[in-house]
């Protein structure tokens, strides 16, 4: 079965980021034989006065198919990774959704679009997950990164918001949309001005290439590069392009 | 290209968008380190929009790094 796995507020200052415990609780899960990860995803949330975060506000959140009967022991071993992993001061909080079970969909995406609007308080994200029946945790510090976490759950479903943690690898420097494609993490290649990409076209990789989501898939952002004759059509965004994914 | 808010801490008074004056300040700060990956967002890596010590608000950020930590 399917479930979405988002953690928020793990670190300090000089600490590890929440994209590595991520990535850790991940490969854990395919470690123990529980099932297999997708690929993790940044969601920024708002950044406001009233909100605690350290430097910026963002959850980190991935899919995972595991075994029937592994959902209670995948929901312990991220909490005993969050509360033992976590840096000093940071407030971690853990949200996983069983997709099978969830119920209301559409009130937690509404609520994670919401965290990148609005000041939302910890008793309105417990009554939300209590609602929709998701898993919603604290594991040190305030605990204020469950509100971060459910909505970056909400996020992720919505599948229109955030980046990929890392960046895609490829041995030259220009290759095919159709090499691009074949890339497990890669559903698309799309240019941002939306004229279409075809397979045969070649694209320049930019330094640490990045999907987004878009519509639900993971999606890699070209536009026209400024070519001649048997030089690519297309480059890669700029680090700054996509910072507001 | 900053001010000091009445709490003492430095606010970038150029915003989130000045890539070049991002990287200035960043040039010969000794509190200049590099975020995790995915909270990078500027091209030129060594820029205070990159730096772990900066704090992202609604408007700019400010520089939480202190002469102490080294
Ligand atoms: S944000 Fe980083 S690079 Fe910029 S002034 Fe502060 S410590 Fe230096």
């Amino acid at each position: 079965m399917q479930i979405v796995i988002s953690i928020d507020d793990t670190d300090n200052l000089e600490s590890r980021g929440t994209g590595e415990i991520a990535s850790l609780i991940a490969e854990g899960l395919t470690a123990n034989g529980w099932g297999s990860a997708s690929l993790v995803t940044r969601h920024q949330l708002l950044v406001h006065p009233d909100i605690p975060y350290t430097s910026h506000n963002s959850a980190m959140c991935f899919l995972a198919e595991i075994n029937e009967g592994c959902l209670e022991q995948v929901i312990s071993f991220a909490g005993d990774f969050l509360g033992r992993e976590s840096a000093e001061g940071s407030d971690p909080g853990l949200c996983v959704v069983s997709l099978p079970d969830l119920k209301h969909a559409p009130e937690l995406i509404a609520f994670g679009r919401r965290a990148k609007l609005e000041v939302i308080t910890m008793p309105e994200a417990y009554q939300l997950a209590d609602r929709i029946g998701a898993h919603l945790s604290e594991h040190g510090g305030t605990g204020q990164g469950i509100i971060g976490a459910l909505a970056g759950a909400g996020l992720r479903l919505w599948g229109n918001d955030g980046r990929m943690k890392g960046s895609l690898k490829f041995s030259r420097e220009t290759v095919p949309a159709a090499e691009l494609l074949a890339h497990p993490n890669v559903d698309e290649v799309r240019s941002i001005t939306g004229e279409s990409v075809d397979a045969l076209d070649l694209v320049r990789l930019g330094e640490k290439p990045k999907t987004v989501l878009i519509d639900g898939a993971s999606v890699l952002l070209v536009s026209a590069a400024e070519a001649g004759e048997g030089e690519p059509l297309w480059q890669t965004l700029h680090r700054k392009e996509l910072k507001d994914y | 290209m900053w001010r000091t808010l009445e709490n003492g801490v430095r606010e970038f008074i150029a915003g989130k968008e000045s890539w070049a004056a991002a990287a200035v300040a960043a040039l010969d700060c000794p509190g200049f380190m590099l975020d995790v990956d995915e909270e990078v967002i500027a091209d030129e890596e060594r820029s205070c929009y990159n730096c772990r010590y900066r704090r992202w608000s609604a408007a700019s950020f400010t520089c939480q790094w202190r002469p102490q930590q080294g």
